[in-house]
């Protein structure tokens, strides 16, 4: 009969093993979705970052006609729009990536500043504040900084769950041995923020 | 086809699993035993055949290895209900990005979106398995809430818009008679004993493992004689479950392809497109195989054969050609092979522009809405169609962003009397975001250009860009609304529709629920269809006598002598009640559901004249007890009389 309650015993363990493996799995799985979140909330970002590079351009091509001036201004939004332009898609190749995240932070940071003068410029121009076509990309343009900001509030919330989720046991073991890195925050300051947002012409 | 007769079959189909399930788990079990008593003997040197039978050693082995199976099946079917797209991920999916401009993506989101307007279902997620060239597509979804679509890149490219309609409406079929969740649970089942084999084969690599790294212990050559026998029984056994449990996977998937190919071609009234889209599959020569690894784990959710296999009785689908000859007669069974010339699409132009008359309220009859319950037709969605095509575009294209669609859902709540307006949006103000005001009301601008019938298809296109929110935004859009429906102090009929199809459609994804985790209120079925009848009799009643002669109405709907409802006093009649109540009557049974849902119509309906507000009302309790019930279309006539057909 020992050899039968050996045997007993020996699934017994067996079976706390196997619970133990699918309790990992589970845990890893938990991991791979909510790291798949964090890459659908960027991927809801860069749609609308993408648009906003684009509209920029066409914003400074109408400006231009009227700040004659104001070149240095001018290009300088152009050199900041086309370093986060860079940026964006660096940092997309690896949703939640320290460096890229910081990179295209503090270049989101200069374009926010660099459009900010830009429309303060753009203030003592009467002709300049009735244009239809100003207008009307400004108005696109700030729509647009509407849901760049509620993306990025959706985003911070994802990474914010896989972060945690990563530290807590058994993920955290798995974590560690299959490369689950911690994903990057992205941090804006909120003066430049509402700096960037204010491109209201009414 | 009644949907609530398919209901009943799908219960039952569940009911003939789990015996069958249960059969194949049994078979294992004894398996299991007799490769461990043998391996026993054969390690303690005793002839292979005394003393077969050990009561003691079979209990071990019987509770061990159906502990197993449940766990590993308990543990994947869970996985599975916590995100229903893990399957549509786990095949290679993306989600289509609901802002692309890709015209051939853009088409597939109209179609679905059409289709989803037309039945009453929620729209559901829309993936794309963009590395299969076959065409092929799937439907996963627990309830309506939590679906997915999934078409392959084949599908996307090869197919006219009415083939792809006609695609889409089979899959829908699939979601609508609760077909995708037993599937899901037939995947979770299969895996428990599939884990069986992956022991075996574990034990046995490990072992070739520890014998490589050169331990020059004396082993004991009859112990490991044996592992290598129990690895080797295990593997096989797990095979052999795994066999069979695919032939009842099969055998259970096969009848619902036909049912689901006839119901497809109910919905669209046109098999041209179904019919152009399997053969079409006959022609192509890869077909609608698959390629993704783990395509073998899913077969049962194609809309076609996905993978190759050896006999017959191991397809999920029935044959290509049955399939067609059975949509067209006509069809002589020949289907040249070769490639085929992706199609161009052209700029998709919304809907029949067609001006369809307005009427402000719609007569019902409790019969027709009965009948129309899981089973739309080409009139309804050509109503969908033209109903999106009256929302003014630049809401259309914007809805599904997630931000916009939160400023639609608060916009569909302003009052339009001005008073209340300016309460609501200082209320809104008070949340802290100042930005929300100003999109909420430049929301509600856009919306002021749409027809009233068109607020509950808004709210419907806006919940997949809802699903995309963050927890904690759309807790803050959960106080928002609460907010604007408390600015007037009193909660209208839309406001209450509003609020629960939101907390219906998207609570269950912020919160999942475990499949059986059962925390409906302890209410009695009886109280629970007073309390809804005696809701409704209120809210479309002038006068105390109406209300009682609505309710009337609608206790002749209910079977006699089954209940016992009363009309309850107009101050029992809280909304709190009456949402544990469509929780309680939900999980009832579907033919019962059918009655109440009748009887409601009835309640409804006494006065003559459904108005829009109560038509969306109705749809939403439909919905609420699982029922998605199409949009009730302008000046569609149901004589009541003489046509008192029995249900089921």
């Amino acid at each position: 009969m020992a050899n039968v309650i050996l045997l007993g015993f020996g699934g017994a363990v067996c079976l706390v093993l196997v619970l133990l493996l699918v309790w990992g799995l589970t845990g890893y799985n938990k991991l791979v979705r909510q790291r798949n979140q964090v890459d659908a909330a960027w991927a809801q970002i860069d749609v609308q970052l993408k648009r906003r590079y684009d509209l920029i351009p066409n914003l400074v091509e109408t400006a231009k006609g009227y700040l004659k001036h104001e070149r240095q201004t001018l290009e300088a939004v152009i050199v900041a729009r086309n370093q986060a332009s860079t940026a964006a898609q660096r940092a997309a190749a690896t949703p939640g990536d320290a460096t890229a995240m910081r990179e295209l932070a503090g270049a989101e940071t200069t374009l926010g500043g660099a459009l900010g003068r830009m429309f303060a410029l753009a203030e003592a121009y009467p002709d300049l504040k009735s244009n239809t076509t100003m207008n009307q990309l400004s108005e696109e343009l700030s729509s647009t900084e509407n849901k760049v900001a509620f993306a990025r509030q959706a985003y911070n919330d994802a990474v914010m769950a896989y972060n945690t989720g990563r530290e807590i046991f058994p993920a955290s073991i798995i974590a560690g041995a299959t490369g689950f890195a911690e994903a990057q925050l992205w941090e804006i300051e909120r003066a430049v923020e509402r700096e960037a947002v204010k491109v209201s012409f009414a | 086809m009644d949907f609530f007769e398919e209901q009943e079959r799908a219960r039952s189909r569940t009911g003939w699993l789990i015996v069958l399930f249960s059969l194949a788990v049994c078979g294992t079990v004894m398996a299991v035993y007799a490769a461990m008593k043998l391996a026993l003997q054969y390690a303690f040197d005793r002839p292979l055949f005394e003393q077969f039978w050990n009561g003691d050693l079979f209990w071990r082995v019987a509770a061990n290895t159906v502990a197993l199976i449940a766990a590993v099946s308990f543990f994947k079917i869970r996985a599975l209900s916590a995100s229903a797209d893990s399957v549509v991920l786990g095949l290679g999916g993306r989600l289509i990005d609901p802002s692309t401009s890709d015209p051939h993506q853009r088409r597939l989101l109209n179609v679905v979106e059409e289709m989803a307007i037309a039945s009453g279902a929620p729209v559901p997620a829309v993936y794309l398995l963009p590395d299969e060239p076959g065409i092929n597509a799937l439907a996963v979804g627990l309830d309506a809430s939590r679906s997915a679509i999934a078409v392959t890149d084949g599908c996307l490219k090869l197919l006219t818009r009415d083939e792809l309609q006609g695609v889409v409406a089979h899959e829908f079929s699939h979601l609508l008679n609760g077909d995708s969740r037993i599937n899901l649970r037939l995947l979770g089942l299969v895996h428990g004993i599939l884990v069986i084999g992956l022991i075996g084969s574990k034990l046995l690599r490990s072992l070739g493992r520890s014998s490589d790294s050169g331990s020059r212990r004396k082993v004991n050559l009859g112990g490991l004689g044996s592992i290598v026998f129990v690895g080797v029984a295990l593997y096989l056994i797990g095979s052999i479950g795994v066999f069979f449990t695919r032939l009842i996977k099969a055998a259970i998937c096969r009848q619902r392809e036909l049912l689901a190919d006839a119901s497809g071609v109910q919905f669209t009234r046109n098999a041209a497109g179904l019919v152009g889209a399997l053969k079409k599959i006959g022609r192509l020569d890869r077909g609608s195989r698959l390629v993704a690894p783990g395509a073998e784990e899913a077969s049962h959710f194609y809309f076609s054969e996905g993978i190759t296999h050896f006999t017959a009785l191991m397809s999920t689908h029935p044959p290509l050609e049955q399939r067609i000859h059975l949509l067209d007669p006509s069809f002589q069974g020949e289907l040249p092979r070769g490639q085929l010339q992706p199609v161009a699409v052209e700029e998709e132009i919304p809907g029949v522009a067609a001006a369809v008359q307005s009427e402000r309220s719609f007569p019902v009859h409790p019969r027709a809405v009965i009948a129309s319950v899981g089973a739309l037709g080409d009139e309804h969605i050509a109503y969908a169609q033209s109903l999106v095509a009256r929302i003014p575009e630049r809401l259309r294209d914007s809805i599904r962003e997630p931000s916009v669609a939160r400023a639609v859902v608060l916009g569909l709540l302003l009052d339009r009397n001005p008073q209340t307006r300016a309460a609501q949006l200082s209320a809104l103000l008070a949340i802290g975001d100042p930005q929300l005001a100003d999109q909420v009301s430049s929301a509600s601008g856009a919306l002021r250009d749409c027809p009233a019938e068109a607020r509950l298809p808004i709210l419907n296109l806006a919940l997949p860009a809802l699903r995309r929110l963050s927890a904690a935004q759309y807790g803050e859009l959960q106080a928002a609304v609460d907010r604007l429906v408390r600015a007037d102090s009193r909660i209208g009929l839309f406001e209450y529709t509003l609020q629960r199809v939101l907390s219906r459609h998207l609570g269950a994804h912020f919160k999942p629920k475990l499949p059986d985790a059962g925390t409906s209120p302890q209410i009695q079925v009886v109280d629970a269809v007073s309390v809804l009848l005696s809701m409704l009799a209120y809210a479309g009643a002038a006068a105390p006598a109406d209300a009682a002669r609505a309710f009337e109405a609608a206790r002749a709907e209910l079977s006699p002598g089954r209940f016992r409802t009363t009309l309850l006093p107009r101050e029992k009649c809280d909304l709190r009640v009456l949402d544990g109540a469509l929780d309680r009557l939900a999980d009832t049974a579907p033919r019962l559901r059918g009655e109440i849902l009748g009887a409601c119509a009835a309640a409804v309906a006494t006065d003559g004249a459904v108005t829009i507000a109560e038509g969306e009302l109705l749809r939403a309790i439909a919905d609420s007890l699982g029922c998605p019930m199409p949009p009730l279309l302008p000046g569609q006539h149901v004589r009541a009389a003489g046509e008192r057909r029995a249900l089921g």
